[in-house]
């Protein structure tokens, strides 16, 4: 076309340019804030970045990005060509009714993609593992694993099929550009098959491959939906794991990773321009070079004399590179390692270290967002978790199917700790299957700057007066719990048209717009900040966004006149646990008086571990050299008298569950 | 010779079968069926179907906010390639890494960036309160996040440049001559474009269609970041019945069995319009 320089035409190109920029430029510049605040700067610093190399949850998920991105495109650029080529031989019929299918996965949601192939992956395990019990039985020689679950492996599986689609998108057409004579001419003038290929189709489709291994590598990088649902719970894709944070406090750290990425793509981009621009004066001058050394080395292994060079080299290339895939599956398999689902922001992260050190066992650290979440995790095949923590009532359920292992107590001498009041409680009458972790209760937290009264009453969720600056809590327990509450029933009601009172209070709210967002962790960041008035909440995040409000917030904390509920969470062992030892030596790890401290003050619950719970204000005061305020102490540790008036949660029959989970669904449609 | 190398293409068709057609065909059994509570096996049902209904709201909002992101990708992403397409090769080249480069940040990152963004105590409201708009308006904000507009701009940001690879590509591949000819035979500019560019360019507008509705109308990520949780589409809706508060398989593989079908349906019809989407994926 004509070269014109259209002003307008700049300026609009520019703007756009800014637009998506500019978003981008405010993420870095926050990546060199002192506060940890987005949007508050507090002077220039560097934490962040060391913060970031300490961090080690998100070290190991930009690993496993670069990983599998990087794996995927080399498997998918080789397939998709070998592919490719082998389409071009088939009548064009056959080959036109192939491309249709190649299109699918591109023309598909990325969602559809993702789902259908969880499913299969999970109906493959299942007739795997029963394959597996069976040929296991019938010789002795072999032992087939029967349990496979989702992970890296079956992450990489979905990258490569989807970015095969890509590659052969891209190397198609250069191969129907090609004239189909080359081949038979070097044939007939003396080459091999193979020889034909390196040196006349291979140089032909050259920039098919290249262009289509680098979308294959962008996509890679840009997937979260595919990898959510394939990876299971033991791998995280730094998107995965970028995911999980946005639903509690995101910290500065992923502005600085998100910095480290933008500034080496930028720098492979420019490095790549200036040696193309180079390239092109250098055609323009039509300039005679002598051939570099790299050049000259590639002529004579070109020469057929070398060909059992050339050969061995190819050969070892794929041993190295299958010894490294085989070092990094290894490498993780060989030590002890328990898999631990837990709450985000629920550990001080140090005990981990500390486990590790002292243990030689591997902690790998997941969290889920709800105990429903956790619950469809479960179900949906794709956890390998050991040690999980869920609350009363979904241990209970869990129970119920069937879905946990007894624990061995003798190897939880730390259990003798635990308070006589947390012990035997209805969801696990004969304490066998559960060891507390921590105890709690569930209110209203409120900025006192952004209400006018205190709400004292649940109703204060759903009033107008607060339009717009309610959060309601995002799962269907707590959010219809309290609505139960202010309608005067029981938490626990199994009576439809109660629930159903209750449900059309809260879909009545929604309606009227009073509620600004349905959130669970991700009311850190909206009280904190002072962008939300009032939430539901639990007492140990209320105590632990305290201490990080933004100024002129004012949070506090009510158990509302109409009561409330309490919950114990609980570590418990899933059935046919992999590692069921270490997760022993976690779970009495976790309930030492000691971790019970560290707990307390890192996440702010209030532990079930008598000699923590009664030490705690001494052990606050020798710490930090003042008096823990005894009304915080309170609202961690709730009075005997408070305490009667809040109502735990009691598994509901499954009937009245799938109301819950039908009328929830509906909520916001 | 050819058949040859026909045996090439066999690995690929095993693989396409595995990897792309039974995960559908599974998918589909789980639609059309549901589990029994008690003995855990699946069971024929239509259940699922037809219990639709409660739905159809969060269809609608899904579809009309892909729409409104695709139509905005449009306005901007036309005229951008348009005139990219104009400018020396240098500046093409530059350009394309530009709109390239976010790509490899993944969309998450960028999605979060919009948030500090559009909070109520977020950038944009402090930047309001500086210049003393929001005392002009008597507000204490003005709410962003959690309304359709932000997920509306979430879509664009993230999508915009899949909007902008084919369109451009299909138009700085025209052949220049066909546009001096119709010059020459006495159009003017307006009339060049309506006659013989824009008519070109269609199958990259189709592709680039294609490649912002089809993610737009899915996505959960989005909605969920900058739709507060308030504006449920219809990707929340599968990844709860997956991996969210409510469990339910066979309700989430009927929810996209319907999406697919429905988006398989619109693309045909848009391609009927025009042919060849080739372009789309290709630098």
């Amino acid at each position: 076309m004509k070269h014109s320089n259209h002003i307008g035409g700049r300026l609009f190109i520019g703007l756009t340019f800014l637009f998506l920029y500019l978003p981008i430029f405010l993420l870095i510049i926050f990546s060199f804030n002192a506060g940890d605040s987005s949007a508050v700067w507090r002077g220039f610093s560097l934490e962040w970045y060391s913060a970031l190399f300490q961090n080690r949850l998100i070290m190991e998920s930009l690993y496993t990005t670069l990983l599998v991105s990087l794996l995927a495109t080399a498997i998918a650029t080789a397939a998709g060509t070998f592919a490719a080529i082998g389409l071009y031989s088939l009548s064009r019929r056959k080959r036109d009714a192939l491309l249709v299918v190649n299109d699918i996965p591109m023309m598909n949601a990325d969602i559809v993609t993702g789902v259908s192939l969880c499913l299969f992956f999970v109906a493959f395990f299942q007739g795997w593992g029963a394959f597996a019990q069976w040929f296991n039985g019938v010789q002795g020689a072999v032992e087939l694993p029967t349990r496979l679950t989702l992970g890296f492996g079956t992450m990489l599986l979905a990258h490569v099929a989807f970015n095969i689609p890509y590659v052969i998108l891209n190397v198609a057409p250069k191969l129907r550009q090609m004239d189909k004579n080359l081949v038979d001419a070097a044939q007939d003038l003396g080459c091999t098959w193979m020889q034909a290929f390196w040196k006349v189709i291979l140089p032909e489709i050259k920039p098919g491959i290249v262009s289509g291994a680098l979308i294959a590598f962008t996509m890679s990088v840009d997937d979260f939906v595919i990898s959510y649902f394939t990876a299971g719970s033991s791998t995280s894709t730094l998107a995965m794991r970028i995911y999980s944070m946005t639903k509690k406090r995101i910290t500065p750290e992923v502005n600085a990773v998100s910095t480290l990425l933008f500034l080496s793509v930028l720098a492979l981009l420019v490095i790549n321009n200036v040696r193309e621009i180079r390239q092109e004066k250098r055609a323009e001058r039509q300039e005679v070079r002598e051939p570099s050394f790299f050049e000259k080395l590639s002529m004579k292994f070109n020469q057929p004399a070398y060909r059992w060079v050339r050969r061995g080299l190819a050969g070892a290339m794929a041993c190295a590179f299958l010894v490294v895939v085989a070092l990094l599956t290894g490498a993780t398999s060989s030590q002890p390692v328990v898999n631990v689902c837990s709450w985000g922001e629920y550990i001080d992260e140090d005990l981990i270290t500390q486990f590790e050190d002292e243990t030689g066992i591997r902690v790998n650290y997941q969290t889920a967002e709800s105990n429903e979440a956790l619950y469809s995790l479960l179900k949906s095949g794709g956890a390998d978790y050991d040690v999980i923590v869920p609350s009363d009532y979904m241990i209970s359920q869990l129970m119920e199917e069937g879905m946990l292992e007894e624990l061995d107590y003798s190897r939880i001498p730390n259990f003798e700790k635990i308070d006589p009041r947390f012990r035997n409680l209805p969801y696990d009458p004969e304490n066998k299957y559960t060891v507390p972790y921590t105890w709690g209760t569930l209110g209203i937290i409120y900025n006192a700057n952004m209400v006018d009264e205190e709400p004292a009453s649940w109703g204060a969720l759903y009033d107008d007066a607060n339009a717009g600056n309610v959060l309601l809590i995002n799962n269907s327990r707590d959010a219809l719990g309290a609505a139960l509450l202010h309608l005067g029933y029981s938490v626990n009601t199994t009576d439809e048209g109660e629930i159903r009172e209750a449900f059309a209070l809260v879909a009545d709210a929604n309606r009227r717009g009073v509620f600004q967002g349905k959130v669970m962790d991700q009311v850190f960041q909206k009280m904190e900040g002072g962008n939300a008035a009032i939430a539901t909440y639990y007492a140990g995040d209320y105590l632990s966004m305290v201490d990080n409000q933004a100024d002129g917030v004012d949070l506090r904390f009510v158990i509302p006149e109409e009561g409330g509920n309490w919950f114990v969470d609980a570590m418990c062992v899933l059935k046919d646990a992999p590692h069921f030892d270490e997760a022993m030596e976690w779970i009495n790890f976790i309930a030492s008086t000691e971790a019970n401290l560290a707990n307390m003050d890192y996440i702010w619950y209030a532990s079930p571990n008598s000699e923590a719970l009664e030490r705690y204000p001494a052990w606050y005061e020798e710490e930090y050299g003042e008096e823990l305020d005894p009304e915080l102490y309170e609202i961690m540790a709730v009075p005997a008298d408070v305490l009667e008036r809040c109502e735990m949660y009691t598994v509901l029959p499954p009937a009245t569950r799938s109301l819950y989970n039908d009328l929830w669904v509906q909520l916001g449609t | 010779m050819r058949n040859k190398r026909a045996w090439f293409a066999v690995p690929y068709v095993i693989w396409m079968a595995l990897f792309v057609v039974i995960p559908i065909l599974i998918m589909a059994v789980y639609a059309i069926t549901t589990a029994d509570p008690a003995t855990n096996e699946f069971v024929l049902t239509a259940g699922n179907f037809t219990g639709m209904g409660l739905y159809l709201n969060v269809f609608l909002r899904s579809f009309w906010l892909a729409l409104l992101a695709t139509l905005v990708c449009l306005l901007i992403g036309y005229p951008v390639s348009y005139w990219m397409a104009k400018e020396g090769p240098r500046f093409q080249r530059v350009a394309m890494a530009l709109i390239m480069l976010p790509m490899w940040m993944n969309f998450l990152l960028r999605t979060y960036s919009w948030m500090s963004i559009l909070e109520n105590n977020g950038l944009l409201n402090q930047l309001f309160r500086a210049v003393g708009l929001l005392d002009l308006l008597g507000v204490d904000h003005i709410q962003m996040i959690g309304t359709p507009g932000a997920v509306v701009l979430g879509m664009v940001y993230n999508y915009l440049p899949f909007m902008i690879l084919p369109i451009y590509s299909v138009i700085v591949k025209l052949d220049g001559s066909l546009i001096e000819a119709a010059r020459d035979l006495g159009a003017d500019s307006p009339r060049v474009f309506r006659k013989v560019i824009f008519p070109l360019s269609l199958p990259g507008i189709l592709s680039g269609v294609t490649m912002v509705f089809v993610p737009a109308v899915s996505t959960f990520a989005i909605s969920q970041l900058l739709g507060g949780g308030t504006q449920m589409m219809l990707g929340d809706l599968i990844e709860q019945q997956f991996l969210g508060g409510a469990y339910n398989p066979h309700l989430g593989a009927a929810i996209s069995m319907v999406m697919m079908v429905i988006v398989v349906v619109c693309m045909v019809v848009m391609n009927h319009f025009g042919e060849g989407e080739e372009q789309a994926v290709m630098l």
